[in-house]
This record gives structure tokens, C-alpha cells and sequence, in this order.
């Protein structure tokens, strides 16, 4: 055994590593200061002892072995190379070192120089990464918010335990796969996509938001609005982006449900009102007549006495013109009264229209004991109309099918059919159909005349206010027998146009 | 009393519906009054007056029905036609069923109305005359003594002159002279008309 030089010795001493020297049995001959400080045992008290003190107990036995190994076929697992290796700290504690050992030239028998790097510090800082990114992973599945992010291809790189159960799939099935291929609705990939192009390219950092339907693995879409933002690298070039959703289908539900409900307490409202406006309008109507009836009448009778009462007939006639006057100023008001309604019109799908107002009818063809079909033609232009205004006139010629169909119950079960379909020129049909008796001769010419009704209690003003709101949406509404019996009403309003950009 | 000529009055709103009624009344000969309110009519109204009403059915203030309602209560009985606009049926059969005369939908033939206001004013008379009646019977019952209302209501009941007398203890002879001054102030011919008399004047059941 030679003694280490005084070079080798401060060689070894200046190192920061723990530095060991052994022969070729595997024992102490030299321990620097590092070594004492990492492993606890003090230089003189190390030196002559096998090194594998220093190693754990599970890799004592195996420290031998490679020594043997090495010195009977020179082949060595660590030598030039390195390794990780668990040791251990004379109070028992273990750790992890990086072990670098060489041969120290032309000794034989040979003899190591050993290099133990502490690692424990990297080993615990990505512990600590580790814990870190699990509580990360934690907030982000606490979050009540979908949270996705994708690369810039918009490939996903992380989902969050919400947008799990929203899309109803695994987690490994949604990373790594392009998000707008593989989770958003087929009809609003147009949309995510050009959301996600403009979150790349605007230099914007405030998040964008826009609302799209997902699609789960079973096929059911929920409505999501998003806010999200680009992922930038250091030289602020978008790497990603990160998307947070908030899933709004049931409030989107509940809000149209509730706007619905508004819609029908309105129109039935107007319903009501028109009717009371109807008994108004009417009786306001009959006084003049009656007085015109009395006098013209009472002026016959004048005439045919021998001596007239010149003075009174011509007072008469001075009332008939008057009153004739009175009943013309009445309908004048019934046409302002009509015209003033502030008109909404809207672009809408006139099928959607009805099936509201088939909601809504379905207790009237209850108390009919009938029934209420739909057949709507799909798709269909869309038309620019008031929709409170065109179902009020649905409701009001289903209802006339009804009570037209009422006194001839023969047992068989009444249907009333609301009808649409594309007419040649491309416009919209939409007809309400009965299997009652129809109308026959003077009725089909006074059917649209305020006041002529064929009903015990009728007004006579449905089908005339209805026709006046047709005409204001320019169409008319017309009357043609149904095959194989029974009336058909219907009008044409004009397809929508789409405004030249 | 029985000078008063038979009027017709119309209780209507409307200024150009009353006056037109009015007139139309009077081309046929008919004494017309109109009224603008049920108030007006009620307050100048003279229940002797014979005749009988032309309401509307739907006036401010008391409607046709309500002031058909007060003149139930005031006992007047003369005859009411309804005039009612159009949709007002429920309203006329209600009439109806509180002892309306008859009804009329406006605008009307003046034929329509003539004839029903004639047929009113015949029973108008024939209550009236029916009610003079009855009160002369009245006047005639007012006349009688104790006594004599006492033989009247046992004899009318159907009792012999015997069973009077032993009801009242008095003699035949005194049951036979009241019953004779009974017949001569009630102005009745048999025990018959008496027992009729009785029956008009009688509360109903």
C-alpha cells in the first residue's frame, strides 16, 4: 500500500464530493473531509474498514461481487461511467449519491478512487416538483370549470376531472387526441376552429370567450361557454392554448323555458284581450245600427200617415247620417287599434313557431276530445314575421277547427293538421286543416267579414283580425276545401331573403 | 187614475238609441217616455202609471238587470222587454228567469218590437185590471164586522149554518142574519162566488 501524495491529498481535499480511496479488497485508504461531513465517520475511524459500511444493506453483498468480478475479467459496471447508488449515513439514514469511480494508474494490485456526489437535494427538489404538479392536478379537478389546454396543433395536453365527466370519456382517451376532432359537436367544429385561430394569432392576453356544443362519448351535447387563452413561450409565441368551460345547457334550458312560458302567458293575454275587444267593438257597433234601424224605420211609418210630420222625418234623417258617421269613426278606431300594434318581426323557422303553439293547443284538443297532428315540411326557409303575432293566428284558426268539427261528433276522433311546405317560388305554406263540415256557399264568401260568425258565441272577429295581421306580414290568408272533407285556411309567407352584403 | 194613457217607457243610455226607440214608438202611435238612467226612471216613476218598459240590458251605473231586480223589490209589475246587443244572451236569459216579458237583439224590425211592447201593454191592462179587482174585494172584506168576517171564514171553509152556530155558540137565526149582510157586502150572488172571492185575494201558497 502507497500512501497518497501530498497532491493527491489536496486534490482530494478541495473537492466539494466525498472522495474515497480503496484497494483491491474493497478497504478504506484515504476519506476526505467531505466524506466525513456526508457520512458522518471521521477520517482515521473509516480508514482500513471494507467500504460497503458506507452502503445500504441491500446492495452490501453486491459491492463485493463487482469487485471480484472487475479483478478476475476486468469488466466493470462503473468504472468511466457512474451510477446512481443508495448509501448510508453512519446514524443509519440513507441517501442517494451519484458514485464516480476510476483505477488509479498502473496499481496493482489495483486500487479505486471513488467520487460520491450528495443527489439528495435533486431527488428531493423533484419530490417536490412532484407534490407540486399533483396539487395542481388537484386544483384543476376541484374546479367547477371544464379546463383543457392543446398545443397549437390543438392537440390536447391535459383535461381536467370535469371536462372527464362532461365528455363522459377517459383521460387517456382525450389527451393526445385533437380536441375540435374528437369532443366538439360535428355543427360547431367551424365555429371552435376559427375561436382557436384567433386565440393563436391575437397577441391579446385578455381571454377570449365563445360558446360551443361538446359532444360526450354517448352522443349528448352540452351547450359550453368558453374563456380562453393563448399559452405563450419566453419569446411570446403561442405554444397552446388554454381553454376554461362552464357547461350552460341546463341554464340555457331552464332560461328558454321560462322565456316560453312568458311567450304563452303573453298571447293568451292578447288572446283574452282581443276577445274582450271583440264584445267591446261589437256592442260599440250595434248602437249606431240600431239607432239608424229606428229611425229609418220610424221615418216609413211617418211617410205612410196621411199627414207626415215633416219636421220629425227630416230630424230622423239628420240622425241616420249622423249615426251612420258615429259608426264609421268606430271602425276607423278598430283599423288604428289593429295597425298600432308595434309589429316585432324577426328572421325565424316558422316549423319552431309551431310546435310551440302546438304546446300550447294541446289542452284545447283535449277539451275537443281530438286531436292536434303536425305535418312540417324540413328544412324550410326561414321567414321574417312577429312570432307572437303569427301564433296568435295559428291558435286562432286551430281553435275555429275545433269548435267547427264539435257538433258533429260521430264518434270518430277529430284531427285538426297544421301544415308547412315550400311552395314553386320557393316561399312557405302553412295550413290548418279540419275533417269538419266545411263551409258551404254564403259563408265561404263571408268567412273573412268582421262579425259573421258560424258559432253560438263567436265574435266574428277571429278570423278577421287574423287576416289583417296575414296581410300586414304580406301574405293572405286564404280558404280552400280540404280533401277528402272540411276547411283548409292557409297563407304564404315570403322566404327570407338574405340581405345583400 | 184611469185617465192616464198607457206609456211605454224606454230606460236606455245611449242618447241616439233612446230617442230613435222614441220615435219609433211614436210613428206607430204609441206614447213614448225615455229615460237616460235607471236612477232617472226610478225617481220620477209613478207606480199607477200603466204601461210597460223598454230596457237596456248593458247600462253604466244600474244595469237593465239590476234595475229589473228593484222593481221585483218595489213590487211594480209592469211588463219589461230586454234589448240586448249581440253577445249578450247569457244576459237575456237571466232576464228571463226574473219574470222579463221578452227580449229583443239589437238592431231589430220595428215590427219585432211593436208587436211585443203591444202584446206588454195587454198584460199590463189585464194585471192591472186583475189587481183593481182584488182590491175591491179587499175594500169590500174592510167593510165587514167582527163577527161577520168570523161567518164568512167558517162558512167559506165549507160549514153548514148548524155548525157555525155551535162554533161561535150563537143561534142559527144569528148565524143566518150575519151570513145574509156578509153576502150583500161582499156584493157576492152564490156561496160559490164568495169562495172565488176568497181564492183571488188569498196569499199564494
Amino acid at each position: 500500500m502507497t500512501a497518497p501524495t501530498p497532491e493527491v491529498l489536496a486534490l482530494l481535499e478541495a473537492t466539494l464530493d466525498a472522495a474515497v480511496i480503496m484497494d483491491d479488497r474493497g478497504r478504506i485508504e484515504a476519506f476526505n473531509t467531505s466524506a466525513e461531513v456526508m457520512f458522518g465517520y471521521r477520517a482515521a475511524d473509516a480508514i482500513g474498514r471494507n467500504v460497503n459500511m458506507l452502503m445500504t444493506a441491500a446492495d452490501r453483498g453486491g459491492h463485493d461481487d463487482h469487485l471480484r468480478r472487475y479483478l478476475t475479467t476486468g469488466e466493470s459496471q462503473v468504472l468511466g461511467r457512474g451510477r446512481d447508488v443508495r448509501v448510508q449515513h453512519r446514524d443509519g439514514s440513507e441517501f442517494s449519491v451519484f458514485l464516480s469511480v476510476g483505477r488509479i494508474p498502473n496499481s496493482a494490485p489495483p486500487r479505486f478512487l471513488g467520487f460520491l456526489h450528495d443527489t439528495s437535494l435533486r431527488q428531493k427538489a423533484l419530490a417536490t416538483l412532484e407534490k407540486e404538479r399533483q396539487v395542481n392536478r388537484l386544483y384543476l379537478d376541484l374546479a367547477q370549470v371544464m379546463l383543457v389546454a392543446t398545443d397549437r396543433n390543438g392537440v390536447v395536453q391535459l383535461a381536467n376531472q370535469r371536462a372527464i365527466r362532461v365528455l363522459k370519456r377517459e383521460h387517456a382517451n382525450i389527451v393526445d387526441s385533437n380536441w375540435i376532432e374528437s369532443c366538439v359537436a360535428p355543427e360547431d367544429r367551424a365555429t371552435a376552429r376559427a375561436a382557436f385561430r384567433h386565440l393563436l394569432v391575437s397577441g391579446n392576453d385578455e381571454p377570449q370567450v365563445c360558446e360551443y356544443h361538446v359532444r360526450s362519448s354517448d352522443g349528448e351535447d352540452r351547450f359550453i361557454t368558453w374563456r380562453g387563452v393563448a399559452l405563450r413561450d419566453a419569446e411570446n409565441v403561442a405554444t397552446g392554448i388554454m381553454l376554461s368551460g362552464e357547461d350552460i345547457t341546463d341554464q340555457r334550458r331552464a332560461e328558454s323555458e321560462a322565456h316560453r312560458a312568458l311567450e304563452r302567458m303573453n298571447s293568451v293575454a292578447r288572446l283574452a284581450t282581443m276577445g274582450e275587444m271583440a264584445a267591446g267593438i261589437s256592442h260599440e257597433l250595434n248602437q249606431p245600427l240600431a239607432a239608424i234601424a229606428n229611425y229609418a224605420q220610424a221615418c216609413v211609418r211617418f211617410l205612410r200617415m196621411p199627414a207626415p210630420d215633416l219636421p220629425e222625418i227630416s230630424g230622423a234623417l239628420e240622425q241616420i247620417a249622423s249615426q251612420a258617421l258615429r259608426a264609421g269613426e268606430i271602425i276607423r278606431r278598430i283599423r288604428s287599434l289593429v295597425r298600432n300594434e308595434d309589429v316585432r318581426r324577426e328572421t325565424q323557422d316558422i316549423n319552431e313557431l309551431i310546435r310551440e303553439v302546438h304546446g300550447l293547443l294541446a289542452s284545447d284538443a283535449r277539451v275537443h276530445d281530438g286531436k292536434l297532428a303536425l305535418d312540417l315540411a324540413s328544412p324550410l326557409p326561414s321567414v321574417t314575421v312577429d312570432g307572437v303575432q303569427i301564433q296568435q293566428v295559428l291558435m286562432n284558426l286551430v281553435h275555429n277547427a275545433f269548435e267547427a268539427q264539435a257538433p258533429e261528433h260521430d264518434g270518430a276522433p277529430f284531427e285538426v293538421r297544421i301544415a308547412t311546405r315550400v311552395t314553386g317560388s320557393g316561399d312557405v305554406e302553412v295550413s290548418v286543416s279540419d275533417l269538419g263540415p266545411g263551409l258551404a256557399g254564403e259563408a265561404e264568401q263571408k268567412i273573412f267579414e268582421p262579425f259573421f260568425t258560424t258559432k253560438a258565441s263567436g265574435t266574428g272577429l277571429g278570423l278577421a283580425i287574423s287576416r289583417s295581421i296575414i296581410k300586414a306580414h304580406d301574405a293572405r290568408l286564404g280558404y280552400r276545401a280540404n280533401h277528402p272533407r272540411g276547411a283548409c285556411f292557409y297563407f304564404v309567407l315570403p322566404a327570407h331573403q338574405e340581405a345583400p352584403s | 187614475m184611469k185617465d192616464l194613457p198607457q206609456t211605454v217607457f224606454v230606460v236606455d243610455d245611449d242618447d241616439a238609441v233612446r230617442d230613435s226607440l222614441r220615435m219609433l214608438l211614436k210613428s206607430a202611435g204609441v206614447h213614448a217616455e225615455a229615460s237616460a238612467s235607471a236612477q232617472e226612471f226610478l225617481s220620477s216613476y209613478d207606480a199607477s202609471h200603466p204601461g210597460c218598459l223598454v230596457l237596456d240590458v248593458r247600462m253604466p251605473g244600474m244595469s237593465g238587470l239590476e234595475m229589473q231586480h228593484e222593481l221585483n223589490l218595489r213590487g211594480v209589475t209592469m211588463p219589461v222587454i230586454f234589448i240586448t246587443g249581440h253577445g249578450d244572451i247569457p244576459m237575456a236569459v237571466e232576464a228571463m228567469q226574473h219574470g222579463a216579458f221578452d227580449f229583443l237583439q239589437k238592431p231589430f224590425r220595428d215590427q219585432e218590437l211593436l208587436d211585443r211592447v203591444q202584446r206588454a201593454l195587454v198584460r199590463d191592462t189585464e194585471n192591472r185590471a186583475r189587481l183593481r179587482h182584488t182590491d175591491r174585494i179587499r175594500e169590500r172584506l174592510a167593510s165587514l164586522s167582527p163577527r161577520e168576517r168570523e161567518v164568512l171564514d167558517l162558512v167559506t171553509q165549507g160549514k153548514a149554518n148548524k155548525m157555525v152556530a155551535g162554533d161561535l155558540g150563537v143561534s142559527q137565526r144569528t148565524v143566518e142574519i150575519h151570513r145574509a149582510h156578509v153576502m150583500q157586502k161582499m156584493e157576492a150572488g152564490s156561496l160559490a162566488e164568495l169562495v172565488r172571492m176568497m181564492m183571488a185575494v188569498a196569499p199564494p201558497p
